[in-house]
């Protein structure tokens, strides 16, 4: 059996629908990641179960992952179209073509773009989060012209049978779409691994080994955030403020206060997760310490010098979580100089990069 | 129910647009070079390369052995793309040793060994399934 009838709309409908789920779950875990760090007032973020981020920020790494042996076969499927006479046409043809290269480039530039980005490798000379949000809605909208456009054809193609012909010898239709499905497998047990526990032996292509300090890797050491002397200095204190009242704690006085420990995951941006046994004092003890009211938001500054995750918001759900606490203990141990020492926060269902490490100062928002 | 879909996506493709058009010009032509590089690599490069590659193992490759073979080339095409940012580690930054903490070059081999082990035990298998008389029903019967 040849190549050229081992294409065909049979396949590529087929692949190009196990492609269209993985990009749906992509493109809505993106979005989920991307209100939670830029909340609007409709949107809403629940507490529990506590590894939902873990679970949505996952799945964005994994499906976007299991997209790339899916958009290989549905760009072979389809390639020999691009040499399909005419190849210039009239204007509804210029116009498809259009609309095709804005699919093809923009899902590259997702696909490309993420998988650097969970290797922290930024070659490409742009913000990362900002143009792979916005070109999220490009590839979104292209999958739907391409959608609507295509329905009749996807429609009749997914009602044939995948092997029109019976062949002898050599792959059929069908071997093409069991070795796809096998590729997104292989792909996802060498990867998933950094979020999946039972996977992490296996993945051996994974940006994340899941180790660190205290068995918890680190996105941003404490050399990076210029914190060395600062989160050592035996003039530390933690200034917790609501409005005029104001009190400072020094690690003695934290130490001293009620402490718990909840078992809660860290789950960062990038797609990897684990969970950890953290120690501290539950944040609602300190935000009720300055008078704070339960409805409040709160504003969680670092001792790092000013940058984009110097400072973060917390909203009141999550403020006032008795499950929310300022660590002190990782894993039994005073946390490691790069996990934040002296304190932390750390909160269910929130992203990694806004559980603000280093603490100087907590302020309830007015 | 067409229309719908494509008026919707022209508007959500739309608002990407006017995000990607907030950048400086700098930036926004950067984005668009990364996007459209993508695709001549892939419509230029790497898809004739593919075909190319093809052509050339399947008159070397017997019949019965190209699926196998196609599909375990097909899972080290995809290996290496996801090897590409870990491999040499061009992320590392010396401060973060919990990043890239693998020795990617032994799980890339190990995991296409794994692959390529596949291809003569699942022909081994087609071999011992067609010599075994009378157990499955004959090819015709199955491909209606």
């Amino acid at each position: 059996m040849k190549t050229a009838s081992l294409r065909g709309t049979a396949v590529t409908a087929r692949v190009g629908l196990a492609l269209g789920v993985a990009v749906s779950v992509c493109f809505v875990t993106g979005l989920i990641s991307h209100f939670i760090q830029h909340p609007q007032p409709w949107f809403f973020w629940p507490t529990r179960p506590v590894w939902l981020y873990r679970v949505t920020q996952g799945l964005h790494v994994i499906s976007g992952i299991a997209a790339i042996p899916l958009i290989i076969v549905k760009l072979w499927s389809v390639w020999p179209k691009l040499f399909e006479r005419p190849i210039i046409g009239g204007l509804v043809r210029q116009i498809e073509r259009v609309s095709i290269l804005v699919l093809v480039g923009s899902m590259l530039f997702q696909l490309s773009t993420g998988l650097m980005n969970i290797a922290q490798w930024y070659a490409f000379k742009f913000f990362f989060t900002t143009s792979h949000y916005a070109m999220a809605y490009v590839a979104a909208g292209a999958v739907l012209v391409h959608i609507g456009v295509k329905l009749p054809v996807i429609r009749r193609a997914l009602g044939e049978p995948i092997d029109e012909v019976p062949a002898a010898d050599g792959p059929t239709r069908r071997t093409v779409l069991r070795g796809t499905w096998l590729a997104v497998a292989l792909a996802t047990v060498v990867t998933a691994g950094q979020t999946v526990p039972l996977l992490r032996k296996v993945s051996v292509l994974a940006p994340r080994s899941g180790q660190g300090p205290q068995g918890v890797p680190i996105n941003r050491s404490a050399i990076a955030a210029g914190v060395l002397r600062s989160a050592r200095s035996p003039d530390y204190r933690l200034t917790v403020t609501n409005g005029s009242t104001t009190r400072a704690f020094s690690l003695a006085d934290l130490q001293a206060m009620k402490q718990a420990t909840h078992r809660l995951p860290i789950a960062c941006v990038e797609g990897w997760s684990v969970e950890a046994e953290w120690t501290g004092v539950v944040l609602a003890d300190l935000v009720a310490a300055v008078g704070g009211q339960r409805d409040s938001d709160v504003r969680m500054i670092s001792l790092e010098p000013p940058g984009p995750y110097s400072r973060t918001v917390l909203p009141a759900r999550h403020a006032r979580d008795d499950k929310t606490l300022i660590a002190l203990k990782l894993n039994g141990q005073p946390l490691d100089l790069d996990h934040g020492y002296p304190c932390r926060l750390i909160a269910p269902t929130r992203p990694g990069v806004l559980q603000t490490k280093w603490l100087s100062r907590i302020e309830v928002v007015p | 129910m067409r229309v719908i879909l494509v008026a919707l996506g022209v508007l959500i493709g739309a608002y990407g647009a006017v995000l990607l058009w907030e950048n400086p010009p700098v930036i926004i032509m950067r984005i668009l070079v990364w996007a459209v590089v993508g695709v001549v690599l892939h419509d230029l490069v790497f898809a004739p390369l593919c075909v190319a590659l093809g052509f050339a193992a399947r008159r070397l490759v017997p019949g019965k052995w190209w699926p196998p073979i196609a599909v375990a080339a097909f899972c080290s095409v995809v290996l290496a793309f996801l090897a590409v940012p870990v491999y040499g580690r061009p992320g590392m930054r010396p401060d973060n040793m919990t990043v890239l903490d693998r020795n990617y070059p032994l799980g890339l081999w190990i995991s296409l060994a794994a692959v390529w082990a596949c291809v003569p035990l699942y022909l081994s298998w087609t071999y011992w399934r067609a010599s075994r008389p009378h157990t499955s029903p004959p090819d015709s019967a199955r491909s209606r």
